[in-house]
């Protein structure tokens, strides 16, 4: 009896261990975006300069979309990545960035002092944009493909491994 | 005496004043509408509390985007789907029940189930382990040897 037993918890056993070790190794911050595959939503606001702005693909380019915030100290650690994206793709690439929740002084003191890898900025102070792509934390970033579908998000600093890696995924997905 | 019946009747209007008007408050219903379903979404940024409870600015945010989709006309299920869409199910304080979510929600009563058959079936053999076997009965002899060992004692009983 107690032999029969043992050979039902000690399966049980390790499937829990394993669920639990499974559960502690994963990072539970990091949320797998539901948006990864679907088309980027176009968003009309204002860049930094009050210009009007859509944001969404142009003339089929592939678009990295990067969420920045003045206030956010894990932008500036990634923003050589982008300011060496912008110089080794140049134009055929799109790199655009959204402005989250910030105030425009800043934004823009803070675009001269490390340099401005984007085309524009998209100022979105009351984080509705953000909202409407899911973000929930900066810096975040999109690599969208040339057909406006999201290929993958980022929601970390980036560093040039995953700038490429984010920029083979676009190029890939035809 | 006037006087102070003057004061006691002014502190009595004061009071009951008060009551007038702190019974004449009433919620926005819109409001109460939307923490409704700002209970139900968690707070992406502080992993297990619920939008209508944190101050992040995220929670704020959404908070106002369920207020301005109510004001839209949209309804419950439609602002849920809304930052489904956008957040994944992780969204959800309570999974769903489907996809994903099944496990969740099956699991548990069905091991409850398993454990309380198991539990059964375990007790149901203890019992009968533990019911006593009648012991062999008796050879005529040894039985022989209790009649005369009882009428011995009968004997001897009576002179008592």
């Amino acid at each position: 009896m107690m032999r029969q037993v043992w050979w039902v918890i000690i399966p049980a056993l390790i499937i829990l261990f394993g669920l639990l070790g499974y559960g502690l190794t994963t990072n539970p911050k990091h949320i797998p975006s539901p948006l990864i595959g679907k088309a980027f939503p176009a968003l009309q606001g204002k860049d930094l300069n009050g210009n009007n702005v859509t944001l969404g693909v142009v003339q089929g380019k592939p678009m990295i979309v990067n969420v920045w915030a003045s206030w956010c100290a894990a932008c500036q650690s990634e923003h050589n990545v982008f300011l060496r994206g912008a110089r080794r793709y140049g134009d055929s690439i799109s790199l655009v960035a959204i402005n989250y929740k910030d105030e425009l002084v800043n934004a823009k003191r803070w675009l001269n002092r490390l340099g401005d890898p984007y085309q524009w900025s998209f100022h979105d102070l009351s984080g509705r944009a953000g909202i409407e792509l899911g973000v929930y934390g900066v810096p975040e970033t999109f690599f969208i493909n040339k057909h406006g579908i999201i290929v993958a998000k980022i929601s970390a600093p980036l560093t040039d491994k995953m700038f490429e890696r984010g920029v083979t995924l676009m190029s890939a997905a035809e | 005496m006037r006087k102070l019946n003057n004061i006691l009747v002014s502190i009595l209007l004061l009071v009951t004043a008060s009551l007038v008007v702190a019974s004449n408050v009433n919620e926005d219903p819109l409001e109460r509408e939307v923490l409704n379903i700002a209970e139900k979404l968690r707070c992406t940024v502080c992993q297990n509390q619920p939008v209508a409870e944190s101050n992040s600015g995220l929670a704020k945010d959404m908070r106002n985007v369920i207020k301005e989709k109510l004001q839209q006309g949209k309804n419950e299920k439609e602002i849920m789907q809304y930052f489904v869409d956008r957040y994944g199910d992780y969204v959800l304080l309570a999974p769903p029940k489907s996809g994903n979510g099944v496990p969740l929600w099956i699991l548990p009563p069905l091991l409850l189930l398993l454990a309380v058959i198991g539990a059964i079936l375990v007790m149901k053999k203890r019992g009968e382990e533990k019911i006593i076997t009648p012991p062999t009965p008796l050879s005529e002899a040894d039985q022989e040897r209790i009649r005369h060992a009882r009428s011995a004692m009968d004997e001897s009983g009576e002179n008592e």
